[in-house]
């Protein structure tokens, strides 16, 4: 078994490249601030897997509605216009891309990062192989969490293999 | 001064193309190695060669490495400079890309300030854009 993310990273690591991305991505004057607020009933996750010594993903989860509203301030929007599925998407995709590419980059050994998905939250491995900062940004719910995979990739080969 | 910004993430060649844009650039786009190989072409045939690629390291179809190596292996591109815009920021990564071909390297998150400064290192801020 790899270290568990407990032992590579802390959460003021996360904090610091997330103090980092959202003035530059989401916007001047924009920040995550690590104070939790209540989860919402609804939530949408965006994530990136990184595979080399530590294999795991960096998930950024949020309300449908702040995933709106973070899109319409990576793009800049003003109204009338309005984004649509695919806008959001592509930029929770992208920040969860950019937060996970510098997450990365502070973890020991060469990684690969791939590429940005949608939907429900992966899968999380063992509890103390995830390293989360609970916190809001404009007052509404959102999580950073870097997690283990729950099934170690050489793993699921080896399951793989017929008998 | 003409950009090509290579991107999967819709969202980053829109922030690319704004940044460039307002720096006197005429942008265009593509979502991957591929497309953009085949944009540099089509240009090529029109007499639209860009002065400059923007290029994302992790892309589907053909990632930002193989694109500088492929745009490397063409003596038709050899004036386009070729600048890494990426998360990838590790100095072996960096290294793998300069050692591949690229120009110049710029990690994400980065101000439209770090890119005018990079793009004037490199003598590529068209006239009248102050330094």
């Amino acid at each position: 078994m790899s270290t568990p993310i407990s032992e590579l990273l802390d959460a003021e690591t996360v904090q610091s490249i997330a103090d980092e991305v959202w003035p530059t991505l989401v916007g001047d004057g924009e920040a995550f601030v690590p104070l939790p607020v209540a989860p919402p009933a609804e939530a949408v996750s965006a994530w990136v897997d990184i595979r080399g010594p530590w294999n795991g993903s960096v998930v950024l989860t949020c309300a449908p509605a702040t995933a709106a509203a973070l899109t319409e301030s990576v793009l800049m929007t003003r109204p009338p216009t309005v984004v649509d599925d695919e806008d959001v998407k592509d930029a929770l995709g992208e920040l969860a891309n950019v937060l996970g590419g510098n997450i990365k980059s502070v973890l020991p050994g060469e990684s690969r990062l791939g590429l940005p998905q949608i939907g429900s939250a992966p899968p999380t491995g063992s509890l103390d192989d995830v390293c989360r900062v609970a916190g809001q940004w404009r007052g509404q719910f959102l999580t950073i969490t870097v997690q283990g995979a729950a099934v170690a990739p050489h793993a699921e080969r080896i399951e793989e293999k017929p008998l | 001064m003409r950009a090509l910004v290579i991107d999967d993430s819709r969202a980053m060649r829109r922030i690319v193309g704004s940044i460039l844009t307002d720096l006197g650039f005429e942008v265009r786009e593509a979502g991957d190695g591929r497309q953009a190989l085949d944009a540099l072409e089509a240009g090529g045939k029109e007499g639209w060669v860009p002065d400059l690629c923007c290029i994302d390291w992790n892309m589907p179809v053909m990632d930002g490495l193989q694109f500088v190596s492929a745009a490397r292996a063409n003596p038709g591109y050899r004036q386009v400079t070729l600048m890494m815009v990426t998360t990838e920021s590790e100095t072996g990564q960096i290294v793998k890309a300069l050692a591949a071909g690229a120009h110049e390297y710029l990690i994400k998150p980065f101000t439209a300030d770090a890119m005018r400064d990079k793009l004037a290192m490199l003598g590529l801020l068209p006239e009248g854009v102050a330094l």
